[in-house]
């Protein structure tokens, strides 16, 4: 990926450099090297952080001997409860005791290694040697033991922070089904994960992304199922990823994806943890970011997008036909405002003699043409859609009554638009509503804008022309080294189980070949129980 | 650079010719029938029906517009010209939109047009690329296409609308030939077979009837076949899908509705010579109304009946025949087509003059009807003794 370089004009940039004098910055006003001192290290926290008002620095002394100590940790991402009972209560009071008891004073050059191993009754303690690194960990939430005499840190786990419990994801419900969705606290998301895979191959590998947001971001394959490659390459592209903040896992998507110059989304995005580990068992990544409840999965090809969770927990003969139905709602919603255009435009010999008629009277009193007519209503329909998206639920439902009750009625009553455009609309916009991801839906709906356009102006022969040149374009697409049209283009035969139709998963015992998984069956996916055999 | 390249490609297709008649369906007149006849002069004169959805709709919806008269929901026009687009195209200083013509309906020919021939004449019908070729097409007796498509019947607001629906019914009455206007093109390409069309007449200023048919000889209408007749030559021709056909029993009648049935032709050849011209019709039919004395319940009697609606139908096809034999001298059932499959060389001799040859031919005319089922009840309607 290139970026275009943008350099500020050399006159900006002098203006920029008056008003920001030297050194405001705090990692030119202190050396960052770790002291010995407690009161010096101190300093270079102060120095950081005086400024900000949730940081708590508490001094105590440790043990009989009173050796200065220090806690650093962040209001409100620890648990209060936690370092009062586990670290501060230990250290200042019951290493005393245990000094008094044995009746010989610890050594202060032992001191350290005694609060690690004795002292601090907490799941997870590292040491840290960099004021960089202590940084991270107290400002994720851990707490920063500083002891006199030492140029090392103690970190403790305390984290704890207001969060979101696990909810049913509202962008992906199900009728039947597991009903958790991921929440904003990566922990939680790969806990999620873990629950419904426990094969030890399982891997969740974190990076840190973005220089000064330094978010989590994971990253979940099967050892042994995902091909090695697609995991190098994912990391490879996590690990490019330069910039200052990420807010949610989306963005991520916009860094990594293979092609940004198109609106067909090329990475599967999802809030259901059943169907990531779905994807991790085809032989798929999954993203997973700290602060987004949304998974990315990859590669992802053109038909995923169709597919529902519930594809897989209903009867597959029903699921079949609901499949298909999606795949007629996809082409009515990006075609039938434009096939109605060529036809009522170019070709009224198409259509049975009855139909034109009718078509003719109901268009009698309209002055535009067909085009400008259509054109008005998507554009209607679409600010309707917008509006009622934006707006709190209350007002949701007034837009929707408004628009569609009293516009739709009101435009027709007045000769603005025809009856049978009403209905072309509303048909389109419900059957762009019945793919299941937010994303491909909004993309092959918007497509129907440009074909309406090339059916005013060429007729059914222009909107072949774009059904042609928007197949070429998606052939042309990849996801992360897999063609966007697989199974379609190129052909894979063994995909086409679960590609139009869903098979019965008796079927199934394959992992789809698109993805190139090490492992092909299924059935022997557990190496540690095929090795006691 | 590559984006430029790519635009450039895109941008090609707008060269090529698309659809250049972008007329919206607002501004033009949807054309539903077309009569042609010829003026005593020679000129030919184009009649069309155009209907006007507007007027359409409020009469359908019943929303009487302000009180005033109530707008018709077809207008007729009819122009003259040299030839039928001459009359098509001049028509437009008297309409006030496009005629679009893909919606035809019907197309009734006039019978003078008929009788100068129609072979040459449907010229620009085959070469416009607005034609429908499933347009049915019939002919007018004693009346002009004119006063045809002027009528206003009850049943349909659009009379073009109700004669197709007449003509359709033809597939439970076989007593029209229906001709489309693909089959009228074979047929007038086909050596082998002379045209048959459809007849209309009319009834009254609200009512038309298509029944019987007008048949061609070379081209040119030479007469008409009558209901009957029509039949006889759908039966030979194996275009009957279901009938009903009333045969005479003892003290009563007796109507049959024959629901299958096939024809074949066939011409036997003696040293190289046709001898006789042979028609075989195999029918079955169910006994739909019987008004008589006689009970139904033996095998006997049944097949009794099936020799009466044997020769009830033998006797159509005979009449039908001896019509085209003697009266029109013209091979309307297509015994030609036999000869030209099985003797191409006899027929390249004969080509020309096959209606005469046909002529004298004799028929061997056999017809094998079964009686398949008697309804709901076996005995006629009658007090039980």
């Amino acid at each position: 990926m290139k970026y275009i370089d943008n350099q500020p004009n050399p006159k900006n940039r002098k203006k920029m450099e008056e008003n920001n004098p030297p050194k405001l910055k705090s990692e030119e006003q202190v050396d960052l090297t770790l002291d010995k001192e407690v009161g010096k290290n101190l300093e270079k926290f102060k120095a950081f952080l005086k400024d900000s008002s949730d940081v708590v620095i508490r001094e105590f002394s440790l043990g009989t001997q009173s050796i200065p100590c220090a806690l650093v940790y962040v209001d409100g991402l620890v648990n209060i409860a936690v370092i009062n009972e586990q670290i501060l209560k230990p250290m200042m009071y019951q290493i005393a005791l245990l000094e008094t008891s044995l009746n010989q004073p610890i050594q202060p050059d032992k001191i350290f290694e005694v609060v690690k191993l004795h002292a601090l009754t907490v799941g997870e303690v590292k040491e840290v040697k960099t004021l960089d690194d202590a940084f991270l960990r107290v400002l994720s939430g851990e707490v920063a033991v500083i002891i006199d005499g030492f140029d090392k840190i103690l970190i403790a786990n305390a984290r704890g922070w207001p969060q979101r419990g696990i909810q049913e994801p509202p962008s992906e419900t199900v009728i039947r089904g597991p009903r958790e969705g991921f929440t904003e606290t990566l922990r939680v998301n790969t806990a999620l994960l873990r629950r419904k895979i426990k094969d030890p191959n399982l891997v969740i590998k974190t990076v840190q992304v973005g220089r000064r947001g330094k978010t989590d971001v994971a990253y979940a394959y099967i050892k042994g199922v995902a091909s090695q490659e697609l995991v190098e390459e994912v990391e490879r592209r996590l690990n490019q990823i330069d910039v200052d903040i990420f807010l949610d896992s989306s963005q991520i998507e916009q860094y990594i994806q293979d092609n940004y110059l198109t609106y067909f989304p090329q990475i599967e995005v999802t809030e259901r943890p059943d169907k990531t580990v779905a994807s991790l068992a085809e032989g798929r990544v999954a993203i997973l970011m700290d602060n987004s409840p949304f998974a990315l999965i990859v590669p992802a090809t053109f038909y995923q997008f169709f597919q529902s969770a519930e594809d897989y927990y209903e009867r597959w003969i029903l699921a079949s036909i609901i499949r298909l139905l999606r795949w007629s709602g996809a082409i009515l919603a990006s075609l039938t405002p434009a096939l109605y255009v060529a036809i009522v435009s170019f070709h009224p010999g198409f259509i049975p003699t009855n139909l034109v008629i009718s078509i003719a009277a109901t268009r009698a009193t309209v002055p535009f043409p067909a085009f400008v007519e259509a054109l008005l209503m998507e554009i209607t329909f679409e600010l309707l859609r917008e509006a009622g998206a934006r707006l709190p639920r209350a007002i949701g439902q007034t837009i929707g009554i408004v628009g569609g009750l009293i516009v739709g009625d009101a435009a027709v009553r007045a000769g603005i638009t025809s009856p049978i455009m009403v209905i072309v609309v509303a048909i389109t916009a419900i059957a762009s509503f019945i793919i299941p991801s937010y994303s491909a839906a909004m993309a092959i709906r918007l497509l129907r804008f440009p074909f309406i356009v090339l059916a005013a102006t060429f007729g059914i022969y222009g909107v072949m022309l774009g059904f042609i040149i928007l197949n070429v374009h998606l052939v042309t697409l990849k996801s992360f080294g897999v063609s966007y049209m697989t199974p379609q283009a190129p052909i894979r035969y063994q995909d086409w189980k679960d590609f139009l139709i869903r098979l019965p998963s008796q079927i199934m015992m394959r992992r789809p070949t698109s993805t190139y998984p090490v492992d092909i069956d299924r059935r022997n996916q557990d190496p540690v129980k095929e090795e006691t055999q | 650079m590559k984006i430029k390249k790519l635009a450039i490609v895109l941008m090609l297709p707008i060269l090529l010719t698309g659809c250049w008649d972008n007329v919206d369906l607002a501004d033009i007149n949807i054309v539903t029938a077309m009569g042609i006849d010829k003026a005593e002069d020679g000129k030919v004169i184009v009649t069309v029906q155009v209907v006007e959805p507007a007027a359409l709709q409020s009469s359908s919806s019943g929303q009487a517009r302000g009180g005033s008269a109530q707008p018709k929901p077809v207008f007729v026009e009819s122009y003259e010209g040299e030839t039928i687009s001459d009359a098509l195209i001049s028509m437009k200083s008297i309409v006030d939109k496009r005629l679009f013509l893909s919606t035809i309906q019907v197309l009734i020919l006039g019978e003078r047009f008929c009788k100068d021939g129609i072979n040459e004449a449907l010229d620009f019908l085959h070469r416009d690329y607005q034609s429908e070729y499933l347009t049915d097409v019939l002919v007018a007796k004693d009346v002009t296409p004119e006063q045809i498509l002027k009528i206003q019947s009850d049943m349909e607001a659009i009379p073009a609308m109700y004669i197709k629906g007449t003509i359709e019914n033809t597939a439970i009455r076989a007593k029209v030939k229906r001709t489309t206007l693909i089959e009228l093109f074979k047929d007038i390409k086909n050596k082998c077979r002379q045209v048959t069309i459809g007849q209309i007449t009319k009834v009254n200023e609200k009512t038309v009837k298509t029944e019987g048919s007008a048949v061609f000889k070379d081209g040119k209408l030479v007469g008409w076949l009558d209901q009957y007749q029509t039949r006889g030559y759908l039966f030979a021709t194996d275009k009957v899908k279901s009938t009903i056909v009333n045969i005479p029993v003892t003290n009563g009648k007796m109507s049959i509705e024959v629901s299958n049935s096939s024809g074949k032709l066939d011409v036997e050849f003696k040293n190289g010579e046709p001898a006789k011209l042979s028609i075989q019709v195999n029918l079955e039919g169910n006994i739909v109304e019987y008004i008589g004395k006689e009970t139904l319940d033996s095998p006997g009697n049944i097949y009794k009946l099936e020799k009466i609606l044997s020769q009830e139908v033998k006797k159509e096809i005979v009449m039908t025949l001896n019509k085209a034999q003697k009266d029109y001298s013209s091979d309307i059932f297509g015994f030609g087509t036999v000869v030209h499959k099985y003797h191409p060389h006899y027929w390249e001799k004969v080509m020309d003059e096959w209606n005469d040859v046909f002529s004298r031919l004799p028929a061997d005319i056999k017809v094998e009807a079964k009686i398949r089922r008697a309804g709901l009840i076996k005995s006629p309607m009658m007090k039980d003794e």
